[in-house]
């Protein structure tokens, strides 16, 4: 038996090279002029609609979706080169991130022509933003137990039920909602499901926030009672739902958001160091080694996804170890010596720290926990 | 579009063929690994033995990995990196012409003597590389005019003593560039080993997980088994990931050593540390058996632990880096992700 557990390498052409120095120029040029404040997690925090509209004035909103609906017509490394710069320096990106990483290239996929000519331009300007409805309280890491319901009437779907952890579906215009529109056969529990698109700001939606331990609201749950769906707001095929949302689950596990997020600590780190405040320390290295590793390997599985590949071993391997990374990394701070002084140059380091300690339970949960993943990649190894 | 650079198809079953067949007759595992002339001579016959010679077959790194890690995953005691990519690298350098016999390498300290030196006793010659005044030194020498005192490491490969008689040699001159890119060339090396060699041990657990039966049933089918398997395997990726990376900045042709040390670094860190949670889990899930010489297992986790500590132990490698970056003007992101080819 050979295992091949990674596809082949991307080495970046001339022309992504240039895109990347593009945005660095670009991050640069905004961090000069106060354009943002780095934070760490900043693509589920850093929520600024008015930062979303400058990329897009870029052309680095929407950048796979074709030009005829509003988007660059770019390929999928494109984009992936784009986002790792933003993430990379801790540019707030949430307010758009639904939208363009998963919104977009679904409705390119599954979406009727009208529904790509009414929203594929909004996420493309950065005018619309959206929301996944996908957990409840009953279904987290086991989603085939959706209750939420969608039931046929005239015209349309009335959808009733309740989501939870919807991020940022307060500040949204529409989300994703993962519904059972046929009773559940317990022996073919992914049949019977539908995706349809709600409007956040239709009757019978009810959005209510859930606080984070650490004060912050991302999160929402929100409530759908008879929600009026049209028919022809239903996204791809009834019964359909559950291929076409794991369809595109590589797409988000394999992202650089699984292993950026503390990025700017770590460079806090780094300056820090640099600057003598605190001593020279092999775990750096260390760190940034694996940093450098987890990156070529989510490029390899995006050069495999945009070719078709099969790639879920992978993605889920860049997933459990980038998430468990990136929360060793919000540790490492307090971990070295003289990170405990009060000195006020590792104020930024310390605003940093905090945050990341306090956000990092989240890391190895959030689009599939790293159990749920684990099985994944036992899956794909043929142990399961 | 982006290239993919990977080894061709035909030549990576060529190599899994030679080393298959070797060791479908070798016969039962040694606890001391010599030198397998036979194997060696498939190799020649073959046109393998010397892949990245200039006016030979003209392969590049690609395929010398390709070739190093399919020997590492059959457990084949060969000098293959020491011969074609130290040796035979210093030489061309060195202006030195190929013979065609089998060559080490080492670097010596100013007394001419090197430690460690891997499969000295057992091959025809040696290319050294020594200190001499602000420059260095290389000459091809026959190990019957050194002094070679034998010695194994924990993997049972030979490492041996080597003293030269220093003022009786002349040796070429070679810039200081060339002791720094031998030792990189050297570390990239045991990379693509150790790599290799935890990825079979990655395949070993999937079959004995699958085959073993407890408590009614394959252990595999258990979520505690599956995760320790899970995690290796994710360890390799990774890992594999990074010395991909090193090998086709190295088969390029065009990275500075400051580029190629810092590939090669974040590599060599990588794997060491995968070496760790690798060789744990694989060998937990092996449970009693794979603490035996009568299982394989040892054939490729005591050769991954004794090629980390080669050309650079992980802290090192950990250090440097560190040094590196704390040195540098750029932010550690665009320090490793080059734009500007």
């Amino acid at each position: 038996m050979v295992i091949q557990l990674t596809p082949s390498p991307v080495v970046e052409t001339a022309d992504l090279k240039a895109l990347r120095q593009k945005v660095r120029d670009f991050v640069a040029a905004e961090l000069a002029s106060g354009g943002f404040t780095p934070t760490i997690n900043s693509w589920l925090g850093g929520w600024e609609p008015e930062f979303s509209r400058k990329l897009a004035a870029q052309g680095w909103l929407g950048m796979t979706i074709p030009k005829e609906y509003g988007g660059h017509g770019a390929s999928f490394l494109e984009r992936v080169v784009v986002t790792q710069e933003l993430l990379a320096a801790g540019a707030p990106v949430s307010a758009h991130w639904v939208a363009d990483r998963q919104i977009g290239p679904s409705l390119v996929k599954f979406g009727t022509e009208e529904q790509k000519q009414k929203l594929l331009p909004g996420i493309a300007t950065g005018e619309l933003f959206f929301g996944i409805g996908m957990s409840e309280p009953d279904a987290g890491s086991d989603l085939a137990s959706v209750r939420t319901r969608g039931t046929k009437v005239d015209g349309g779907w009335k959808v009733t039920g309740s989501k939870v952890w919807t991020s940022g579906a307060h500040a949204s215009d529409y989300f994703f909602v993962l519904a059972r529109t046929a009773p559940l056969d317990t022996a073919h529990r992914h049949e019977g499901l539908s995706q349809f698109i709600v409007d956040l700001h239709a009757p019978g939606v009810e959005v209510r926030p859930i606080i984070s331990l650490n004060g912050g609201h991302h999160f929402n749950e929100v409530f759908l009672e008879d929600v009026f769906v049209p028919d022809d707001m239903v996204l791809g095929t009834i019964g359909d739902g559950w291929h076409q949302v794991t369809s595109e689950l590589s797409y988000e596990r394999s992202g650089s958001e699984r292993f950026l997020s503390t990025l700017p600590m770590l460079e806090e780190i780094r300056q820090a160091m640099s600057r003598g405040d605190i001593p020279v320390d092999p775990e750096l290295g260390r760190y940034f080694a694996r940093i450098m590793a987890l990156h070529q390997t989510s490029l390899a599985v995006a050069g495999a996804l945009s070719r078709g590949e099969e790639v879920g071993t992978p993605a889920s391997i860049v997933k459990v170890l980038g998430t468990t990374t990136e929360g060793d990394i919000a540790e490492l701070a307090t971990m070295v010596p003289g990170a405990a002084s009060a000195a006020a140059s590792l104020d930024t380091l310390r605003r940093y720290s905090d945050q990341a300690l306090l956000e990092r339970a989240g890391f190895t949960l959030r689009g599939g926990t790293n159990e749920v993943l684990r099985g994944v990649i036992a899956r794909g190894l043929g142990l399961r | 579009m982006s290239e993919n650079a990977q080894l061709d198809a035909d030549l990576a079953e060529l190599f899994d063929d030679v080393f298959g067949t070797w060791r479908e007759a070798r016969g039962s595992a040694t606890l001391e690994l010599d030198l397998d002339r036979a194997l060696w001579a498939t190799l020649d016959e073959t046109g393998i033995s010397r892949l990245t010679a200039v006016d030979g077959a003209g392969a590049s790194w690609v395929e010398a990995a390709g070739l190093l890690g399919a020997a590492a995953r059959a457990a084949a005691p060969l000098p293959i990196a020491e011969n074609d990519l130290l040796s035979g690298w210093l030489r061309e350098q060195a202006g030195i012409e190929d013979d065609g016999l089998l060559h080490s390498a080492a670097e010596l300290d100013g007394a001419g003597a090197a430690n460690a030196v891997p499969w000295a006793s057992q091959v025809d010659r040696i290319t050294l590389l020594w200190p001499a005044g602000s420059g260095w030194k290389v000459a091809d020498v026959a190990t019957s005019e050194l002094t070679i005192t034998p010695g194994r490491d924990l993997a049972g490969q030979p490492r041996d003593a080597v003293k030269a008689d220093l003022s009786a040699l002349e040796g070429s001159d070679v810039s200081a560039e060339v002791a720094r890119e031998y030792r990189l060339r050297g570390a990239l090396a045991r990379a693509v080993q150790m790599n290799a060699a935890m990825g079979r041990m990655v395949e070993l657990a999937v079959e004995h997980a699958t085959s073993r039966v407890q408590f009614g049933r394959p252990i595999g089918k258990f979520q505690a088994v599956q995760n320790l398997i899970a995690d290796a395997a994710a360890e390799v990726a990774i890992s594999g990931s990074a010395a991909d990376a090193a090998v086709l900045l190295a088969a390029s042709g065009q990275a500075d050593l400051d580029r190629l040390e810092l590939s090669v670094a974040v590599a060599r860190s990588v794997a060491g540390h995968a070496a760790s949670t690798v060789v744990r889990n694989v060998h937990q899930v092996h449970g009693a058996i794979g603490t035996t010489f009568e299982h394989q297992l040892h054939e490729f986790s005591k050769p991954v632990l004794a090629w980390r500590s080669e050309f650079g132990s992980v802290r090192e490698w950990d250090s440097l880096l560190s040094e590196k970056l704390v040195a540098s003007d750029e932010g550690l992101w665009s320090f490793g992700v080059e734009t500007d080819g």
